[in-house]
């Protein structure tokens, strides 16, 4: 009745070398097309017919100020909220033709709310992100155990991993959920506000994973940042939103600019390209209409 | 057991076998704790009563293999006489000849204690189930409007449509379920969520249970009033082989779907929009596993009446001992909920004897959990900082 493993080699060998995920059959391309997407009980949407195509991948971040409608993008790619108008495609097919598992072995999403059992172990977390490959009686496979510690080894939470989560900092939790969703093994991955709220050794921490992700695996990766800097060094293409609208969109080089930086983020800044992409040192906010 | 798969990848990490997780020694002594409970309290249940034997002659009528390896005693039991006679092809008149006192435990006092078992079972795992769903771990499973539901439609019933008195077990199931699917109608919005839906539980209670008061007024006579607030406050008096029977059935079902609901549960502790990302239909998993609850809670509500605090301590006391888990959590529920009723209902049907040396009155079951619980949680509330974080 229970599939037994044989004690395996096969996991831990592939565990220390082996980054990237496996098994990917799309190319990992997203795309929402013309996305009219609001809350209930606003009037006005937040977002009014907006495109996005994630370039398959490559890592996008998204960046704009508080109310920008960045989160509302992801949001609505991850397919969290519906759109009113307008659709979002994975690999090319609408995402509501997918059924619920499929669609969640494919595109993968950090979410901010991290609403999680304190007495839940790590490993535990980790294993939820298998989720979406396991039938409704089936046991954990190999192939499980096998992306389990790839993840958490990207992750770089192999020390963590027989803690409970009740007793990790925000840093770790972080790290931990960042495995759980990488044992997802998606093609595509979302990443909320990833490094919001947490110490500057936690949020290079989450960055080289994005790094690692980047260089060694073909996964389609956007993310929210609030550190223009941060967006401009860890992204391959760089997306600038303002009141529910995309200003500009593409390389680092050519979005990061000191007209980009006081037209959407109202800060005087100056922008110096170096080889390692853009630096930005802010110098004052700019007041609208002369105050 | 999954033999020999607990050496799984690298050294130190537990098995990830199937039923590895059952192995956990907390749940196991967990589990075994309440099974002795059970059996103890099960014991002293036969041995006192109005019919006067020893415990040795109670505890040998329990295994007196007349009844226990007759098959025509055991069908007459589980499934009723008629069926039993239609099986068997027994005709004559009367049943085997027994002793009487394994009659008295076979008939009166064991069925007592069956019930008790089903409804502690019951009651656990739909609170635990409830806990879940709301994210709220001092949810209970009348959270959703099932306990006032059920006590309108029994108060109703004995007020107003008398004539349905024979069918007050139906009657009072599915008064809770009814208001159940109120509440989720009155919550739902473009889906649902665990705030509307306690909300909703709450304007969905305060009306039923208002109404359910005022119907008291109207009660003829005090006969009435307290067979209402026996089945108000939870009774096993007087329950035979009949509950036994009409609550069997629903208990299989809704313990074996919530058993293999439990990974469900697990991922929707995960916040919504986690689960949704994870392939989760949280809504519909949602609605199913609260009407599994629902189920749960209406087939003890039908034999034993509202039996309040099981289904909000037993899941608390469980996850303090075996972790949130819910494939632990769940089993555990299974057996400390028997436990809890059936130590409670020794307490019920003895206790006033002990205290006021009458052997006359019983108590409802549901005073006697009302009266450990609350003190319980009076402990919780000084021990723990984060009470009501699941």
């Amino acid at each position: 009745m229970a599939i037994d493993r044989t004690p395996g080699s096969a996991a831990s060998a592939t565990a220390d070398d082996a980054p990237a995920p496996v098994d990917r059959d799309g190319a990992g391309e997203l795309a929402g097309e013309d996305l009219v997407v609001g809350y209930p009980g606003t009037d006005a949407p937040v977002l009014d017919g907006e495109s996005l195509t994630l370039e398959p991948g490559a890592v996008t971040a998204l960046v704009g100020p508080n109310g920008s409608g960045k989160s509302t993008l992801l949001r609505a790619l991850a397919t969290q909220l519906d759109p009113e108008t307008g659709s979002v495609l994975v690999d090319g097919q609408d995402v509501h033709a997918l059924d619920a598992k499929a669609l969640a072995r494919t595109l993968g999403l950090l979410s901010q709310e991290s609403a999680s059992p304190d007495s839940l172990t790590v490993e535990d977390l980790v294993y939820h992100g298998r989720y979406p490959h396991r039938g409704f009686f089936e046991a954990v496979t190999e192939s499980d155990q096998a992306a389990v510690d790839r993840a958490v080894s990207l992750a770089g939470v192999e020390h963590l991993r027989d803690r409970v989560l009740g007793s990790l900092s925000g840093g770790q939790k972080q790290l931990a959920w960042i495995a759980m969703v990488l044992a997802q093994e998606t093609d595509v991955l979302l990443l909320d506000e990833p490094t919001t709220f947490l110490d500057p050794h936690h949020q290079l921490e989450v960055l080289e994973i994005v790094e690692t992700l980047r260089a060694e695996s073909e996964v389609t990766v956007a993310l929210v940042l609030h550190d223009i800097e941060q967006a401009a060094r860890y992204a391959d293409r760089v997306v600038a939103l303002r009141d529910g609208e995309i200003q500009a969109r593409g390389p680092p080089d050519e979005v990061v600019t000191e007209r980009l930086l006081a037209d959407v983020f109202r800060v005087e800044a100056t922008v110096e390209h170096g080889p390692r992409g853009p630096t930005v040192t802010p110098e004052r906010p700019l007041h609208e209409d002369g105050a | 057991m999954s033999g020999g798969a607990a050496t799984g990848h690298q050294e130190g990490h537990a098995g990830r076998g199937r039923l590895e997780w059952l192995r956990d020694p907390s749940l196991v002594g967990l589990c075994l704790a309440s099974l002795g409970v059970v059996v103890a309290g099960g014991l002293v249940q036969v041995t006192f009563g109005p019919f006067t034997m020893s415990p040795a002659r109670a505890w040998q009528g329990v295994v007196d293999p007349a009844v226990v390896l007759d098959t025509r005693w055991m069908l007459k039991f589980l499934l009723g006489e008629g069926p039993m006679r239609a099986v068997t092809g027994y005709a004559a008149p009367d049943m085997p000849a027994v002793e009487t006192g394994s009659l008295v435990v076979w008939t009166l006092r064991l069925p007592r204690v069956f019930v008790a078992v089903l409804v502690g079972m019951n009651l656990a795992v739909s609170g635990a189930i409830f806990q879940a769903v709301t994210r709220n771990e001092l949810a209970s499973p009348f959270i959703l409007g099932v306990s006032s539901g059920a006590g309108l439609a029994i108060l109703l019933t004995l007020v107003v449509f008398s004539g349905l008195t024979a069918l007050l077990p139906l009657v009072a199931a599915l008064g809770g379920a009814g208001a159940f699917l109120l509440v989720y109608a009155i919550a739902w919005k473009n889906g649902t969520s665990p705030v509307r839906l306690v909300l909703a539980g709450v304007v969905v209670s305060t009306v039923a249970q208002s109404l359910q008061t005022a119907m008291f007024l109207f009660a003829g006579d005090i006969g009435v009033v307290q067979t209402a607030i026996a089945w108000t406050t939870g009774s096993l008096t007087g329950v035979r082989w009949t509950q036994v029977r009409m609550v069997l059935p629903w208990t299989l079902v809704s313990m074996t779907l919530a058993v293999l609901g439990a990974r469900q549960l697990n991922v929707l502790l995960l916040g919504e929009e986690t689960a949704r990302s994870l392939g989760v239909s949280v809504e519909r998993v949602r609605f199913a596993l609260s009407g599994v609850a629902v189920l749960a809670a209406a087939a003890s509500i039908a034999v034993a009446g509202i039996v309040s605090f099981v289904g909000l301590v037993v899941p608390h006391v469980v996850r303090n001992v075996v972790g949130s888990d819910y494939k632990k959590l769940v089993v555990g529920c299974l057996f400390a909920g028997p436990a809890l009723l059936v130590a409670a209902d020794v307490g019920a049907r003895l206790g006033m004897a002990v205290l006021a040396g009458s052997d006359s009155g019983q108590l409802p079951v549901g005073i006697v959990t009302g009266l450990l619980g609350g003190p319980y949680f009076l402990y919780l509330m000084r021990r723990q900082q984060n009470l009501g974080e699941i």
